[in-house]
């Protein structure tokens, strides 16, 4: 008896490995992101790969293409056109807040491999790169992820990223930290380090919750070269580049939580907490629901719902700034709340061939909406 | 964030049931459409982008995995 216990055991674990275990396939994803009827269209083809070496290894790599062409809103000179480097002393008059077009490629490319010890803990290591005509990103990530017990069901994880960022600045009127000689782009770097500390529960054998806390601090160059400030706008206008702090440091906490409420329907939500120094403080709520239709077909659909205050050295007025030191018209730095709802529909066509379509509508209300369509390819091998 | 981690210990300190899953139970939490975007990562990367690009929040999505220990 004992031993058909054991063998049934086995063989049930056998079962498990083979369906829980490893996956190699190739991802292709066709996004076209469209913001306000054209404001800014990106499209973007993306390739993943997932490759696993065993039991022990696990390699993914991705790459992709933004194709970006738009405009961003922002304070300009209109005696000499829209557009960011239309800076300087002028008249109230002249003094316009609109779109300054822009066009840019963005390539990117990922890395990172798993190494399961005998433990069967983890080891993920990664790199990023990214670069634009006039920004460059490199990255190195590291997780170490623990199993407390035998059976896997609690994890604690350890992760840590630095990031290494080159922005390009022109020296639009010769103004601030540029180069008013030569006139040319200057570099100026960014320095990123994120840390986050989690905690995995496996609470039953359909639900699942995630803890964790981050952290994170940015030294360098942190302000956008293409987003103006309006200063003396009630004695002698003068528009300029904006200025963001030289640090930020940053925290927050996450609270992810995943159900399967019957065998064809998920549920998952996740809560996360933001805070930094420059006082900005956001919450964001976010759910999703899969649903498999039958062996074919799955949907799924998600809302989510985030909100910020406004950073310390925030204002969208023209009149506002004067002499001070940090100054920002940045919407992104605003007190604003957004809701996102999207869907989505996956078909497979076999065991090994899925293919999935999507939309995704994000709004910010009384300032732009976008909309985003997804379809791609999931060849397994 | 005290009310949250507050809240977070509750959550789990109340659950004393938990975690009581064998290795081959854990077909159902393996699934795809227990992670969000069915686990494709590449609709995560594009989604945490747009958030990225238009808020001034981020972090918070992990620098790697996961850990409910399918694998």
């Amino acid at each position: 008896m004992q031993l058909k216990t054991r063998l049934s055991y086995i063989a049930a674990s056998l079962l498990c490995v083979m369906h829980l275990g490893a996956e190699n396939y190739v991802n292709v994803q066709f996004i076209g992101y469209d913001e306000d009827s054209g404001r800014t269209t990106v499209l973007t083809p993306q390739v993943e790969v997932n490759y696993d070496y065993g039991a022990d290894y696990t390699v993914n790599m991705s790459f992709g293409v933004d194709g970006i062409s738009g405009a961003s809103p922002t304070f300009y000179d209109a005696a000499s056109g829209a557009s960011a480097g239309s800076r300087g002393t002028t008249t109230q008059q002249n003094v316009r807040y609109g779109d300054v077009s822009y066009d840019d490629v963005r390539k990117f490319v990922a890395a990172s491999v798993v190494k399961r010890l005998e433990s069967r803990d983890e080891v993920t290591v990664g790199l990023n790169y990214s670069s634009e005509s006039d920004y460059y990103a490199g990255e190195i990530s590291a997780e170490y992820l623990h199993y407390l017990d035998s059976s896997k069901n609690s994890a604690v994880s350890l992760g840590a990223a630095y990031q290494k960022n080159a922005v390009l600045v022109h020296c639009y009127n010769g103004e601030s930290q540029c180069d008013a000689a030569s006139g040319s782009s200057q570099r100026f770097d960014i320095d990123v380090i994120n840390a986050e500390l989690g905690f995995t529960q496996v609470i039953d054998k359909n639900s699942l919750v995630k803890v964790s806390l981050f952290g994170g601090r940015e030294e360098g160059f942190l302000s956008n070269p293409y987003m103006n400030v309006v200063r003396n706008y009630n004695t002698l206008p003068h528009i300029t580049e904006e200025r963001k702090p030289d640090t930020r440091t940053s925290y927050g906490a996450t609270l992810w939580y995943a159900r399967s409420v019957t065998e064809k329907l998920a549920l998952i939500g996740d809560y996360r907490y933001y805070h930094d120094d420059w006082e900005i403080d956001s919450h964001t709520v976010n759910l999703e629901a899969n649903y498999n239709l039958n062996s074919r077909w799955g949907v799924g659909a998600g809302v989510r719902y985030y909100t910020q205050s406004a950073a310390k050295f925030y204002s969208g007025k023209k009149e506002f700034f004067t002499g001070q030191k940090y100054a920002s018209s940045d919407r992104r730095m605003s007190d604003f709340d957004s809701f996102t709802y999207k869907f989505s529909a996956e078909y497979a066509f076999s065991k090994v061939l899925q293919l999935n379509t999507g939309v995704t509508y994000y709004n910010q209300p009384d300032w732009f909406d976008a909309i985003y369509y997804t379809i791609g390819v999931k060849r397994s091998f | 964030m005290h009310y949250f981690m507050i809240a977070a210990i509750l959550f789990l300190g109340g659950c004393s049931h938990i975690g009581n899953v064998k290795p081959w139970e854990k077909g159902t939490l393996a699934k795809e459409s227990m992670q969000n975007n069915r686990g494709n990562r590449l609709l995560t990367k594009f989604e945490k982008h747009v958030y990225f690009s238009k808020e001034a929040s981020k972090g918070g999505g992990g620098v790697a995995g996961g850990g409910c220990g399918c694998n």
